[in-house]
């Protein structure tokens, strides 16, 4: 399924920016019908291209951060004065269970994916992800989960167990609504999108690598991915398992949380935080991979250290395994557990503080220019430590039996992940947004959007330590002044979120003055940012193909090793190329029979089939055989269906007709 | 004092750092930054004078004391290395911006440097480790306890049960007390705590006098308290467990050994039993609750029309299979899920303000009929779910989790307050 370079034959040229377009399968054979020339919405709904499905994964997510934001502005609604009235106990409990899924499970990790499936092949220099209809696959999947779990808002009520959904508070006697069902199917269902996107870009990453790029070569960016996909192979089985027993337990009488019946509950907290530790570094990964990429852009120097970054990465998404419990400090485990789990959370703060190290050292003695990637990245830098610092005081376990369960590890884990995984996905928007859309966002609305984002979050998380460490537990639906004096505190965060919510409107307005204007501003040129890695060498945005010829890659950082050249007599850098010279030499040298994958029907009827799925483990068994049959159906349909449509259904080859593709051709 | 002010501090000085090096037409930016640091440190100094009851920084007891031995360092080392990465940063952003300088030299890192640089937060872990370390096995350290008491969690109510075992009959625990929401502890002592929980999962926390622990179905953990000097201590129970989470509270009172004895001594009286012709008020109000409330609640020593004792079943009524025990309601000074006041504002404040030496006198002298908050409690029986969250609708079985309304009269509340008032 991988993108096969046969039949190789001389296939359409048409008119184009000088390039060879893309080829569709005009008519389909045999008994399955594939979509033909798809234009318009039913080009994006039966894609396979790697691009349109990131900027899918994108648009979608980000829909899903503005829901999760206003669930987060519900609480501190709430929490903005003692004894707040907003919201009933079941509806907070409900929002703040909300508020987490979708932050984790519908934003962050699917717009790293976003990311992942934008730039990796870029990066790499491939043409595509391995497997281009199981990405597709896992686009429609998540989507499809990712609703399902919020359909339950209007179908009864929430899912009201926090998003860790401890047992046996989350089994069917404790939580009557169908909102732990929607949750737990749901997940199951972004669960198996997670874990096919995976497998697929981890033998991107491992196979699809241009001529030349070693491992020791391959961009930081696509290094942490990667890291991030075995994470994910081996993490996404445990909730996997987790879920089905909850989901047994609750719809098919399971007993695996049942007390009575001699049950343990902490089953329950060690395969949700076996999953859940490592899930921390799935979404904390990418982000580090986008600003290890963006600080050595804007400082004009490699990445310090970028094989200490990369092992060390490697290194957190191994040790990432033996640290789960100290989510669990205060459940009961005995001293010697809690010694070990201890012991290696302080241990796993090492490799982190080696990345804080590296990048500080990338901007040391470099040429810093200041765009709002870059005030992104340093932001996340700062922001990131103190949450780290954060973390360091309660991997000490005696101490975190005072702090877990209070605001103080709120805090924590907010600066980790929004002043770490979403500053850094921010870094990520401003700098690769040229590329993608090829217009470039407004500096004076991203520099508001930052400054009002720092604001905002130091704002609304930073008296967070003060309320926890004042003893404020989270997850109360109302706090008293009797215990805990707290109120300045909670009005200053809540007061926070409009700085927050501005900072988000700034990044929306931007992006609409942005695509909107004709001013020359927004334009940009073919390397705005004078970067260094791949996927700055094709167009903005990149063609269907990505890159007319593949480059063969010599030094990490080629495309700025192919720009500037150090003077061996006086050591001065000098630039050496532009990056217009270099875009003309490869298409000088384009490859005439580029092959794409076709689009299809079938990864769409695939995932449809899982939500029919879950609604008959809901309300009715006989749609679970429904949906199994859709299933079935629908593989058997990919299964016959050829990854590339055979020559006979081409065009004849059409005769060039500008003088770019003549140039091509001659 | 914690060093996280100092932290958001910093990271206020970075952030003018940063702006003063971005870009000059954000200048205004930099004024309103400063005057809200500024701003922000006079408030905290502000909120730091009042005491909050649950500050986990303000230890009362041995074991809170070891564990703020051990955080005061570790927050300090956090910011001390938090000041030395922002300074670093900071510099970085002065010294280094773009001034039309040459392209610097396209250096892959210095790994004599970067060994150097991974050693020495490894060496600041490693030592942090060795002190955590010890405290963990010291805190888990039970061997020295010399009372027990099983403290089981339901929703949303903590059950304290003193069993009479040869070490608490030294504390003249002749028969088993059963209590709730405060637990009454003799000062200098190491208590242990032998959790569990009757439904979903909960966690027991004093911050004055230790971290916590939870309490989990179907199994035993032990926690250990000990309080250095009289005192009237709050907690909070830290696990999600449900609708009223942020409603199940619990207090710790430490009492002197004398001031102790004494409340052993009444906890183990029984109450009057009337005599079924007897039409006081109080005789009227026992009637009342033995009709309305001791399905559920026990009330030690009361009697059926019938002359046989009056056993509560709270296990055919509540999923959790428990309803507190009502026997000496007036000698504490909270109810429901120790969430609300029995004393009334004046007498509450009595209550949590005495000096240490005061507040066992105080306690002791329980709720005093011109102390009683008749108006929450009065309200709690009229429409309980109104005023704490609790499901109520019956499971299959017709159990609820937490009290009803039970539809009572006018007439009947008023009865059963007087008779409550009778149970010190």
């Amino acid at each position: 399924m991988a993108i096969v370079e046969q039949p190789r034959t001389d296939i359409a040229l048409p008119a184009g920016a000088g390039a060879p377009a893309v080829i569709t399968p005009k008519e389909a054979k045999g008994m399955f019908a594939r979509p033909v020339q798809p234009e318009g919405w039913r080009d994006w709904l039966f894609t396979v291209d790697h691009k349109k499905i990131g900027i899918m994964y994108g648009v979608a997510s980000f829909v899903f951060f503005i829901i999760g934001g206003i669930e987060a502005g519900l609480i501190r609604l709430q929490l903005a004065a003692p004894n707040g009235k907003v919201l009933s106990a079941d509806q907070y409990n409900q929002m703040f269970t909300m508020h987490a899924t979708t932050m984790v499970f519908l934003f962050v990790m699917p717009m790293a994916s976003a990311f992942a499936n934008y730039f990796v092949p870029l990066q790499i220099g491939a043409r595509d992800v391995a497997f281009p209809r199981i990405n597709a696959f896992g686009l429609w999947t998540w989507l499809l989960g990712a609703i399902f779990v919020n359909l339950s808002w209007f179908l009864g009520g929430s899912a009201d167990g926090g998003w860790f959904m401890y047992a046996p508070n989350s089994t069917r006697m404790f939580s009557p609504t169908n909102g732990v069902d929607f949750w737990a199917l749901g997940l199951q269902i972004t669960g198996i999108a997670s874990l096919t996107s995976a497998i697929n870009l981890i033998v991107t990453c491992i196979n699809m690598r241009a001529p030349g790029m070693s491992l020791f070569k391959m961009p930081i960016f696509t290094w942490m991915i990667m890291v991030v996909q075995f994470l994910l192979v081996f993490a996404m089985p445990v909730i996997t398992v987790a879920l089905f027993l909850l989901s047994f337990s609750r719809s098919f009488g399971g007993a695996f949380f049942d007390v009575k019946q001699g049950a343990d509950p902490l089953l329950w907290q060690h395969l949700f935080w076996i999953f859940g530790h490592p899930e921390v570094y799935i979404l904390i990964l990418p982000s580090f991979g986008i600003v290890s990429e963006v600080l050595p852009v804007f400082s004009r120097k490699p990445l310090f250290g970028y094989k200490f970054v990369a092992i060390s990465g490697a290194a957190i998404g191994f040790v990432g395994w033996g640290v789960w419990a100290h989510h669990m400090f205060a459940s009961g485990l005995g001293p010697i557990s809690v010694l070990v789990f201890s012991m290696a959370t302080m241990m796993i703060a090492v490799p982190t503080g080696v990345k804080i190290i590296n990048w500080t050292m990338t901007m040391w003695g470099g040429k810093l220019t200041f765009t709002t990637a870059m005030l992104f990245s340093i932001g996340l830098i700062v922001e990131f430590t103190i949450g780290g610092l954060s973390g360091v005081t309660h991997a000490v376990a005696p101490s975190d039996t005072q702090q877990t369960d209070t605001y103080y590890i709120v805090a924590h884990f907010h600066y980790v992940l929004f002043g770490g995984a979403i500053f850094g996905l921010f870094a990520g928007f401003y700098y690769w947004w040229p590329k993608m859309f090829n217009r470039k966002l407004d500096e004076r609305w991203g520099k508001a959007n930052f400054w009002l984002m720092v604001i905002g979050m130091n704002m609304t998380f930073g008296p967070m330590h003060i309320i926890g460490l004042q003893g404020q537990p989270r997850r109360m639906y109302q706090f008293d002044e009797a215990n805990v004096h707290t109120r300045f505190w909670n009005a200053v965060s809540s007061i926070g979120v409009i700085f927050l919510t501005l900072g988000i409107l700034a990044f929306i307005v931007n992006i609409v003055i942005t695509h909107r204007s004709k001013h020359p501003r927004y334009q940009t040129t073919l390397d705005p940012w004078d970067a260094r890695s791949l996927e700055w060498m094709t167009t903005n945005p990149p063609k269907a193909h990505n890159f007319d010829a593949i480059p063969t890659v010599h030094e990490l950082d080629e495309f700025f090793h192919r720009k500037y050249a150090e003077d061996h007599a006086t050591g001065e850098i000098r630039q050496v190329a532009t990056a217009e010279d270099i875009m003309a030499e490869q298409e000088a040298h384009a490859e005439k029979n580029i092959h794409l994958p076709s689009p299809s029907y079938w990864p769409l009827v695939v995932s449809f089939s899982l939500p029919i799925i879950g609604f008959g483990v809901i309300y009715n068994h006989i749609l679970i055989a429904v949906g199994g049959v859709v299933a079935i159906l629908g593989i058997f349909g990919w299964c016959m269906e050829p990854s590339v449509a055979p020559a006979e259904d081409y065009e004849p080859p059409a005769a060039p007709t500008d003088g770019a593709t003549k140039e091509l051709t001659a | 004092m914690s060093p996280l002010p100092d932290m958001n501090h910093e990271d206020h000085t970075m952030n003018d750092h940063e702006e003063a090096s971005v870009s000059r037409n954000v200048r205004p930016w930099r004024r309103a930054v400063k005057a809200a640091g500024l701003l922000a440190g006079v408030a905290f100094l502000a909120s730091c004078a009042r005491n909050s009851p649950q500050d986990t920084w303000k230890p009362k007891g041995e074991n809170a004391q070891k564990i703020d031995d051990l955080q005061r360092p570790v927050f300090l080392v956090a910011g001390i290395v938090g000041l030395i990465v922002v300074i670093a940063v900071s510099y970085a952003i002065f010294r280094f911006r773009d001034r039309g300088q040459a392209i610097p030299k396209q250096t892959h890192g210095k790994p004599a440097l970067e060994i150097v640089l991974t050693i020495i937060p490894f060496v600041i872990l490693a030592t942090i480790g060795v002190f955590t370390a010890r405290s963990i096995i010291d805190l888990a350290d039970t061997d020295g306890c010399e009372m027990t008491v099983n403290v089981t969690g339901q929703q949303w109510w903590w059950e304290y049960d003193y069993p009479a075992t040869p070490a608490n009959q030294k504390w003249g625990i002749e028969k088993p007390i059963v209590t709730s929401g405060e637990l009454v502890i003799p000062v200098g002592t190491c208590v242990l705590l032998r959790q569990t929980s009757r439904d979903v999962i909960h966690s027991y926390w004093i911050p004055a006098l230790n971290g916590k622990k939870d309490a989990v179905p179907g199994r035993v953990h032990e926690n250990k308290l000990h309080a250095d000097e009289p005192g009237y201590y709050s907690g909070q129970c830290t696990e999600f467990c449900g609708l009223s989470h942020a409603n199940m509270r619990q207090w710790a009172i430490a009492l002197s050994a004398e001031d102790f004895a004494k409340w052993v001594e009444d906890q183990q009286r029984d109450v009057v039993a009337y005599a079924e012709d007897d039409t006081s008020p109080e005789a009227e109000g026992y009637r009342a609750f033995r009709q309305n409330c001791s399905r559920c609640h026990q009330v030690n020593g009361m009697k059926n029309a019938d002359g046989t004792p009056t056993i509560a079943a709270p296990e055919n009524n509540i999923v959790a299979g428990a309803a507190p025990n009502l026997t000496h309601i007036m000698s504490r000074s909270r109810f429901a899920g120790a969430t609300y006041q029995l004393l009334n504002d004046k007498c509450n404040e009595r209550l949590i303000k005495a000096a240490s030496d005061q507040v066992g006198a105080i306690y002791l002298e329980g709720v005093d009929p011109d102390c009683l908050n008749r108006k929450d409690l009065e309200q709690w029986l009229r429409n309980s779910p109104e005023m704490k969250p609790m499901y109520v609708k019956p499971d299959e079985q017709g159990r609820l989790r937490g009290m009803p309304n039970l539809g009572l009269s006018e007439d009947q509340i008023d009865s059963i307050v007087t008779y409550l008032q009778t149970l010190k």
